[in-house]
């Protein structure tokens, strides 16, 4: 019974002391002592406190100039506030809300909200298919394959301000490029930017800017086809398909997170368009019915009338807008694993 | 199920610089209806050229390749009756097995819908794959991707199969397993198929025959004993069989090959072959070298062994005459795994001349083989 004892009393020293060693020979112990010093050591002492110095100073700016912004203009949207004094912070309503689904007419809200899902839609879709055309041919061993997809992407570094200006002479009815091309076919001259239909004046836009932005649209798509095998064209060509086929049924369907990310990319900048309108119609309201929410916002807001609050309000219907389109794609990238 | 001829296949690709560069050169063999042909070769020696000519995937530059006799040189990869199983399986991703199997039938056939189902389902269940036929490629672990993969050639009911090193993404052990499923699998439907591999335990276990590419140049085909008993050349000596064959360049001198550590006397029957050539290669097996104790003979030879590698069923030596240099040349004998040798012993190698091959040390070719008591059953070589 005491051999027995003893051989355990052994095996278990043993077992201890080979938890005790570290094979990579380092020194544990200056950490154990510190995990049992005092609490407030162990706070000063944990990564986030001592990192502190280089994200709290960002994260204090962006949480004030950037979200805090946000909140204030939430607020402001629920008073009367006018531009003059100070808002009055007493009664909230949500009547700027109640307002905004009144007004009626192409000066209205509703008509601005109509035309920026127009412009969003339209503008990303067009942009897609136009980018991937692209994207598949220059993904085709094409000769200068490099200079061809730089003169696609260089429409993007421009600012919308430049592209707005050229378009203008593009469009313009007294001799412009669009018209003249028109002409030889015996259209026009067209007056797009001007044009009393809004619906032509949208098109116009939409045109120009797939102009600006499908090259980005075919850098996404041209980066999703390299990541797909060579074998995968050529199992496709194996197994029978035609080209079309191939592209539709094999290669397309593997595009789906170019699609995505491309689409969430373009929407925000369809958003944020209001720079190319404000520089395509100058300091002019923009011509009847052509308003989307930013220029919308900015003239109720900044307008004749001046209704700060009113603009406010529109501005977080923009941001709904916008946070409506990246939360989704937030969330399946992190479904994915991918953040 | 047909005979498919490689008539003189070459291509040259042409750089964007002009230059010229032939990956295969004026290939001749015919795989014979029902055949399993390994093409066997180290890398960028043309194997896979080769068959992406057979697929149609690369053009053919020149020759003809011939399936039943037809040409099929400017048929369509679709349009040429082959089924390809690829080295990534290349299983298209967002499909389920069942729909990465029809893919093919859907496209090249007018076979109703309900018919291309019962024979994907036929297939996978011969596969062992019945019960993954709605998950995707992703799910499936290697070697069911890898089932998927020759499902989904073998549903296309091909005149020929053409694999492009379809075990070399697989672990050791699997490979092993899939390597012997393969070969039955191949036996079953007795479909002519052209095996592209690098590894040449493949070629020599799986093939009925195998063929030696280098530098995009046949060096010899036939079965894989024949190539390894009666190589055309060094290269293919040096190619086929693991351990390599030992060479040592050694000169003609009377009746005797004089190396640098070594004379080797030579019979008069094998001096008759070496014929005038003053010069020559002397190969010899790992396995045919005879490991004894005592120097008797002159074809015993007192060395000292260098490393030991146990395998467990035999011993690699690496043996050497200068033991005392910093980094001896070697030369290796393979030993049974239960003799006991330790480095730096002293033995003799006994090297049997019925055993040494003798090559031309300009032209690589055989001048001499080893002798087979049964070399007539290995067939004739190319």
């Amino acid at each position: 019974m005491d051999s027995v004892r003893s051989w355990l009393r052994r095996r278990i020293d043993s077992v201890r002391s080979e938890q005790r060693l570290r094979t990579d020979g380092g020194t544990a112990s200056d950490a154990v002592q510190s995990e049992t010093g005092t609490g407030l050591r162990r706070y000063l002492d944990s990564d986030a406190v001592e990192s502190a110095p280089f994200w709290l100073p960002a994260f204090l700016l962006v949480g004030l100039f950037v979200y805090g912004a946000i909140v204030w203009n939430v607020v402001i949207s629920l008073t009367d506030y006018e531009g003059l004094g100070d808002p009055e912070y007493g009664s909230f309503d949500l009547e700027n809300y109640r307002l905004m689904l009144q007004e009626t007419g192409s000066y209205s809200f509703t008509n601005a909200f109509v035309n920026t899902i127009v412009l969003l839609v339209a503008f990303t879709l067009v942009c897609l298919v136009f980018g991937l055309v692209v994207a598949i041919l220059v993904d085709r061993d094409i000769r200068f394959e490099n200079t061809f997809r730089t003169i696609y992407l260089l429409p993007m570094s421009l600012s919308f301000v430049v592209t707005a200006k050229m378009w203008l002479w593009m469009y313009s009815s007294n001799g412009g490029f669009v018209n003249r091309a028109l002409g030889v076919v015996g259209i026009g001259p067209v007056n797009f930017i001007r044009n009393p239909d809004p619906n032509v004046q949208l098109a116009a836009i939409v045109f120009a800017l797939v102009w600006q932005f499908s090259g980005y649209a075919m850098v996404v798509y041209l980066a999703g086809l390299r990541a797909i095998p060579d074998e995968h064209f050529e199992a496709a060509r194996v197994d029978g398909a035609s080209l079309v086929k191939m592209y539709w049924r094999v290669v397309i369907p593997q595009l789906r997170t170019a699609t995505v990310s491309a689409s969430v990319v373009l929407m925000v900048f369809g958003l944020k368009a209001f720079d190319f309108l404000r520089a395509l119609y100058g300091n002019d309201t923009p011509a009847v019915g052509t308003d989307i929410l930013p220029t919308y916002m900015v003239r109720v807001a900044f307008g004749d009338a001046s209704r700060i609050a009113y603009g406010s309000a529109v501005a977080v219907v923009l941001f709904a807008l916008a946070f409506s389109i990246v939360l989704p794609y937030l969330y399946s990238e992190y479904r994915r694993g991918a953040l | 199920m047909a005979e498919l001829e490689l008539d003189g296949l070459t291509k040259v690709f042409v750089e964007d610089d002009g230059n010229e560069i032939v990956a295969v050169d004026d290939i001749d063999v015919t795989v014979a209806d029902g055949e399993f042909l390994v093409l066997v070769g180290p890398s960028g020696c043309g194997k896979s050229t080769t068959l992406r000519m057979i697929a149609g995937l690369e053009s053919i530059t020149a020759g003809e390749l011939r399936l039943g006799g037809r040409r099929i040189n400017e048929r369509k990869p679709a349009e040429r009756n082959t089924a390809m199983v690829f080295q990534s399986y290349a299983l298209y991703p967002h499909m389920t097995v069942k729909q990465n199997m029809s893919f093919g039938l859907e496209e090249s056939t007018d076979m109703p819908a309900a018919e291309i189902a019962e024979t994907v389902i036929e297939a996978a269940e011969m596969m062992g794959i019945g019960d993954l036929l709605d998950r995707k490629p992703g799910e499936l672990s290697g070697g069911q991707q890898q089932r998927v993969a020759l499902g989904r050639a073998i549903v296309r009911d091909p005149e020929v199969f053409l694999m492009d090193e379809p075990l070399s993404n697989l672990d050791a052990k699997l490979r092993s397993k899939m390597r012997t499923e393969l070969q039955r699998l191949q036996d079953d439907l007795g479909v002519t198929t052209i095996y592209v591999t690098h590894d040449q335990t493949e070629a020599m276990t799986m093939g009925d025959r195998i063929a030696v590419l280098d530098d995009g140049m046949l060096q010899q085909v036939g079965t894989p004993l024949e190539c390894y008993h009666e190589p055309a050349n060094r290269f293919v000596a040096d190619f086929i069989g693991e351990p390599s064959m030992n060479f040592f360049e050694v000169e003609v001198q009377g009746d005797r090959l004089l190396a640098d550590d070594f004379a080797y006397p030579l019979s008069n029957e094998t001096l008759s072959t070496v014929g005038d050539r003053t010069e020559l290669t002397l190969g010899i097996r790992p396995e045919d070298i005879e490991l004894r104790t005592e120097a008797t003979g002159p074809h015993d030879f007192e060395t000292v062994v260098d490393v030991v590698e146990p395998t467990g069923d035999e011993n690699n030596l690496y043996l050497t005459f200068d033991p005392d240099a910093s980094e001896p040349d070697t030369f290796i004998a393979t030993t049974g795994g239960m003799n006991r040798i330790e480095a730096g012993q002293p033995l003799v190698a006994h090297v049997p001349e019925d055993a040494i091959h003798l090559f031309d040390p300009d032209t690589g070719r055989a001048v001499k083989n080893r002798s087979l008591d049964d070399a007539e059953t290995l067939g004739r070589a190319v």
